[in-house]
């Protein structure tokens, strides 16, 4: 088998595929495991002082990112809010289009332009006058559509207290160590945000619901995107670590739209939302390009406002972190050192990988993937030069224990060197 | 009294003031007068741009779609429509046949409308209840009736609950070139709309037949339209009449007119209605596009529905837009002197203080004036400018737009030019308020144009009226005191009337309820003003004989009252003080019912009732004051009477040289037949007051 050790995850959909690889050989690994651990029992007490427990108790912010969900809501009902629709549908086909699988894509659109019987181009919508792209083919998947498009629908998405009854695919099973997307689009002001010309989102609704998310332990980073008018307000009263908000205006300011489609006789586009797409155009999945890049690419004089990014409750730095890591579903690329040190429950961020497996599986419970053959890897010079003392030994002790050719026969020897133990101590005990 | 029962405490703020202003009402009820026509003056001024308040509407953002097919098309249409003029025969049903099949031709339901023009009927309570009575008069001639043809294109992804209309009216009997042309527009437009995937409301083309008048067709329609009739009510005369004319109507092809049926077909509600006319004569308009809104009772269509005409044919279609203006106006020199007088006050006001922009050019004053002065007449008068009146009877906003071609429409090019900007503006106002998602609401209702682009708000405008008619109540309350406390002083001097007795106790109580004795003299005016706006309606329900005795009884009867009883000195004070408030209370009504008419009342009235003096008593007097008082009473006596009032207005409008004896007569009776609450005004306040007026002048002290 020749599966490398450094697991490279671009896609959440895979990660089954590799839990099965990691899986073969799992019967055998937990006998040569109660092995080792048993002779370590025996030889070095100090491993002893290496918890086990501190992994479960791990923060959040410890976690790793391990999987992308998007929340995009369009909240403005009636044909001439059919930029807003155009808006939310071309985000949508954006972060699908950079990894994030329908099924982790929560999209709400308050009014069906498409159906509108005064869409000249009956079935489409289009963001752009040239016609070229329609947004709403085959592949768009609605969860929440015209009246359900509520702000108790939207905060219960948020915070996951819905009602038995509501589906799966309606909810947003995200946990530590999801990134989530919220983009929302409509009319905004100061302090809120309009939802079908009936209610409103104030921003103490949206800050609260981010701290219960928080709370629950439902995202580990959350970038807010807001492209209405005033959208800076609407951030103004989050406290909650780990989100990052973008909006098209300052307070006081309109957003605009970008131009109008003659053709269909409304406006298509948002500016914002126009020159967001217009960044992501360029890119693709294995693109690099920063966060900052693209808060850098909004000129206020294209935008006709000046869009404000608020990152005090952000911790990493934005040239460090690539909109993939919202906008795709792209993980760190991550080099395991050993398949061995991660069931000791060593909590180095660096040489481990955790995956959380889909909740609907109904397996809760992290586990640590490891891959079978890690001959090649243990020699690799770059790992080698950050090991520690104690993990030069650990290494050495794995060398020779490789040089044993079948593990059922080390066990064997195993057990065979327990007897005399065994006699040792019970003669002791005498 | 207030101060001499409670000296140590002091009344109310309000009282206080309401006392302080009664006693100073001969200096409020001046300033208040003076700055009533003032603001009435200013309007102009103060109007505002007009703006598109529904966003849904978004006029022009979606480019014209009207090919040239669709004009070549209608260019046919026109050339078959004025080809059957040459033709012998009944054109009548000629034209209305070609019109059906060509909308059927295009995919239509089509069907035909017959009616009866109703007689116009006095209904004096007719803008209070719209009890519809559908009058069937037994013996209807059956040729006498005119059809309708009506077309109705169904939205292919609408719900089909509302609808936009088209209506042109056009001369069965004759059509001229300005009807053809509006009818070809109307059908440009209309083939363009059956082929296009964005309608969200069906489209009805009413193609109206004027040979009873535009409006008697229109209303004939849209009584049947919204009143449905269920069983065989309507079965007769449909029956009767128009068996024949059905008979040899369908005979030739079944198959083509398979859609055009008797059957009165309907879609939604009416969301808003255009009336297309063309304007035949090359007078002075040209390239223009005029608008008339006017309904009965000074209703309006929404402001937004204007604004859209307004926005595409200026921005889009490169028309002039204008609305009836007063044209005598603009050559006045008092009005020219006044614009300059705001323009020199606007432009010191703006080197004090360059924020303050509210002057504008005397030329700009001068329009705008015109303009509000027309907009306030046609409002005032009551009487619908077009056909579209009958849409607002049943709350349809509806405006009539009247184009005036640039040159003489006779060789094929200009026509097709023609027809492709009127074509093109038909089809962005559709588009536009197809967009809508409710009934028009966002914008105003009430407003005075000043001109196609700048309009003056109900709560500006009020501020006018409320100036003007402020004093009334005052000067009323302030007359009834200084009448009470006169005969108090006249009794402290006469020493006989000193020792307090039953009997005075008595006589006082009756002192007090001494404006009840004028409430009834003015309650008989008014009942005698009730009488004679009824007069028309009792005039035609009774014999020739007995209506003329009729007539002058009643017209004289107030003269029989007038000598009947005068007692005391002072009861002319109490009785102007009832009659004050009583104008008060018919203007503060009229003013809810149609402001303008209560506007141009009140700028009547409200100088008359409150200078009204006894001539007797001015003569006495032998002072300059007294003498001008009488001259103002006379002149202002003189214009109260609506006759007189009628011909001034009417001479310095149009020369004196035009005005007639019979106009008067005739712009009653038009009043009258059409219903309009500014005849009960004129019978039942204005008249009234007015005699009352009279009365006091001749009061004999």
């Amino acid at each position: 088998m020749d599966t490398p050790s450094v697991v490279l995850y671009r896609f959440q959909g895979d990660s089954e595929v590799e839990l099965f690889v990691g899986g073969l050989k799992m019967g055998s690994f937990f006998r040569f495991r109660a092995f080792l651990l048993l002779i370590f029992a025996v030889t070095h007490l100090c491993c002893n002082s290496v918890a086990y427990g501190s992994s479960s108790a791990s923060s959040s912010s410890t976690t790793m990112h391990t999987n992308n969900w998007a929340v995009l809501v369009c909240t403005s009902r009636f044909w001439f809010n059919y930029r807003h629709m155009a808006n939310t549908l071309s985000l949508y086909r954006t972060v699908k289009r950079l990894g994030i699988p329908d099924e982790r894509i929560i999209l709400m659109l308050a009014d069906d332009m498409a159906c509108n019987a005064r869409n000249k181009y009956p079935a489409q919508v289009f963001n752009n006058e040239n016609h070229r792209l329609n947004l709403y083919g085959d592949n768009v998947e609605v969860d929440y559509r015209g009246y359900e498009v509520t702000v108790e629908n939207f905060l219960r998405v948020l915070t996951g207290r819905h009602e038995t009854a509501v589906p799966r695919s309606k909810r947003l099973l995200s946990d530590e160590g999801s990134h989530i997307l919220l983009y929302m689009t409509g009319h905004g002001g100061d302090e809120f945000l309009k939802f079908q010309d009936s209610e409103e989102l104030q921003s103490h609704d949206l800050a609260d619901a981010v701290k219960q998310m928080k709370e629950k332990r439902r995202f580990k980073e959350l970038l807010i995107m807001v492209d209405t008018c005033q959208a800076a307000t609407l951030f103004s009263q989050l406290h909650s670590p780990g989100v990052l908000a973008i909006g098209s205006s300052m307070k006081g300011e309109n957003s605009y739209s970008h131009h109008l489609d003659s053709d269909v006789g409304v406006s298509v586009v948002d500016r914002f939302t126009f020159y967001t797409l217009a960044f992501f155009e360029k890119l693709n999945m294995y693109d690099n390009a920063s966060l900052s890049s693209l808060f850098g690419s909004y000129n206020p004089n294209m935008l006709m406002s000046t869009a404000y990014y608020r990152m005090d409750l952000y911790e990493r730095r934005l040239e460090e972190v690539p909109v993939t890591n919202f906008f795709g579903s792209v993980m760190e690329t991550i080099h395991t050192v050993s398949a061995y040190r991660a069931p000791s429950g060593k909590n180095s961020d660096k040489d481990k990988i955790k995956l959380s497996l889909d909740q609907s599986v109904g397996l809760d419970k992290k586990r640590t993937l490891t891959s079978s053959n890690v001959q090649d890897q243990i020699n690799n010079s770059n790992t080698k030069d950050q090991l520690g003392v104690f993990e030069h030994l650990w290494c050495t002790f794995l060398n020779k224990a490789e040089k044993i050719e079948d593990v059922d026969i080390l066990v064997n020897y195993g057990l065979v060197i327990m007897l005399p133990l065994v006699a040792v101590f019970t003669w002791l005990s005498r | 009294m207030a101060e001499s029962e409670t000296p140590k405490t002091r009344p109310r703020p309000l009282v206080r003031l309401g006392i302080f202003l009664i006693s100073h009402s001969l200096l409020v009820s001046v300033v208040c007068c003076t700055a009533g026509v003032l603001a009435l003056l200013l309007l102009p001024v103060l109007a505002k741009n007009t703006y598109i308040s529904e966003n849904a509407l978004m006029p022009g953002s979606a480019n014209a779609m009207l090919s040239s097919e669709d004009i070549s098309e209608a260019h046919r249409f026109m050339n078959d429509l004025t080809g059957l003029n040459l033709k012998t025969g009944e054109t009548g049903i000629e034209s209305s046949r070609l019109i059906a099949r060509y909308m059927s031709d295009l995919g239509a339901d089509v069907n035909y409308h017959k009616f009866h023009p109703q007689p116009n009927q006095f209904r004096p309570l007719h803008f209070f209840s719209n009890s519809d009575s559908r009058i069937i008069q037994e013996n209807i001639c059956c040729s006498s009736h005119g059809v309708n043809t009506v077309g109705i294109i169904r939205a292919p992804r609408g719900d089909g609950k509302e609808a936009i209309v088209l209506v042109t009216p056009y001369n069965s009997h004759k059509i001229d070139l300005a009807e053809a042309l509006s009818l070809a527009i109307a059908y440009s437009v209309f083939s363009l709309l059956t082929r296009v995937t964005w309608l969200a409301k069906d489209i009805i083309w009413l193609a109206a037949d004027s040979k009873y008048g535009e409006y008697a067709s229109v209303s004939a329609w849209l009584r049947d339209y919204q009143t449905p009739v269920f069983g065989d009510f309507e079965k007769p005369y449909s029956e009767i009449c128009c068996e024949s004319n059905a008979r040899h109507g369908l005979k030739e092809s079944e198959i083509t007119e398979r859609k055009i049926s008797d059957v009165f077909r309907r879609a939604g509600t009416m969301a808003a209605a255009l009336v297309i006319k063309v304007s035949d004569g090359n007078k002075q308009a040209d390239g223009t596009l005029s608008i008339y809104a006017e309904a009965s009772n000074g209703q309006m269509p929404n402001l937004d529905l204007i604004n859209i005409v307004n926005n595409l044919a200026v921005h889009r279609q490169g028309l002039q837009v204008k609305v009836e203006k007063l044209l005598s106006l603009l050559d006045s020199k008092w009005l020219r002197i006044l614009g300059e007088v705001f323009e020199s006050v606007g432009n010191i006001a703006r080197s004090l203080n360059p924020q303050w922009k509210f002057g504008i050019p005397a030329a700009d004053y001068m329009e705008g004036a015109a303009t509000l002065a027309s907009s306030l007449y046609y409002q005032a008068l009551g009487v619908p400018t077009g056909s579209h009146g009958a849409f607002r009877d049943y709350q349809v906003d509806a405006i009539t737009l009247e184009i005036s071609p640039k040159v003489a429409l006779n060789n094929k090019i200009r026509q097709t030019e023609f027809l492709q900007r009127g074509g093109r503006l038909i089809e962005g106002v559709i588009r536009s308020v197809n967009n809508l998602l409710e009934k028009f609401h966002q914008s105003f209702f009430l407003y005075l144009l000043t001109s196609p682009s700048k309009f003056v708000s109900v709560g500006v405008y009020m501020i006018a009226f409320a100036l003007l008619v402020a004093p009334l109540p005052i000067v009323a309350a302030s007359l009834y005191s200084d009448a009470n406390k006169w005969d108090s002083s006249l009794k402290k001097h006469d020493p006989t009337s000193s020792p307090k007795s039953a009997d005075d106790e008595h006589r006082n109580i009756l002192r007090s309820w001494k404006w009840l004795y004028a409430a009834k003299q003015v309650f008989i005016i008014h009942s005698w003003g009730v009488l004679v706006s009824l007069l028309p309606y009792l005039i035609c329900q009774m014999p020739n004989w007995m209506s003329k005795v009729l007539t002058w009884l009643i017209l004289g009867s107030p003269i029989i009252d007038a000598d009947a009883s005068q007692s005391q000195k002072r009861e002319w004070a109490i009785l102007k003080s009832v009659t004050i408030s009583a104008a008060f209370i018919g203007l503060c009504l009229m003013s809810v019912i149609n402001f303008a008419t209560a506007e141009i009342g009140a700028l009547l009235l409200v100088p008359m009732c409150l200078l009204a003096h006894p001539l007797r008593l001015d003569v006495r007097a032998h002072s300059l004051k007294a003498f001008t008082r009488a001259g103002c009473n006379l002149v202002l006596g003189f214009i109260g009477f609506p006759p007189a009032a009628f011909f001034v207005l009417k001479g310095s409008f149009e020369g004196f040289e035009s005005v007639n004896i019979s106009d008067f007569w005739n712009w009653i009776e038009s009043l009258w037949a059409w219903n309009s609450a500014t005849y009960l005004y004129i019978g039942m306040v204005h008249l009234p007051c007015w005699a009352l007026c009279i009365w006091i002048l001749l009061h004999p002290c």
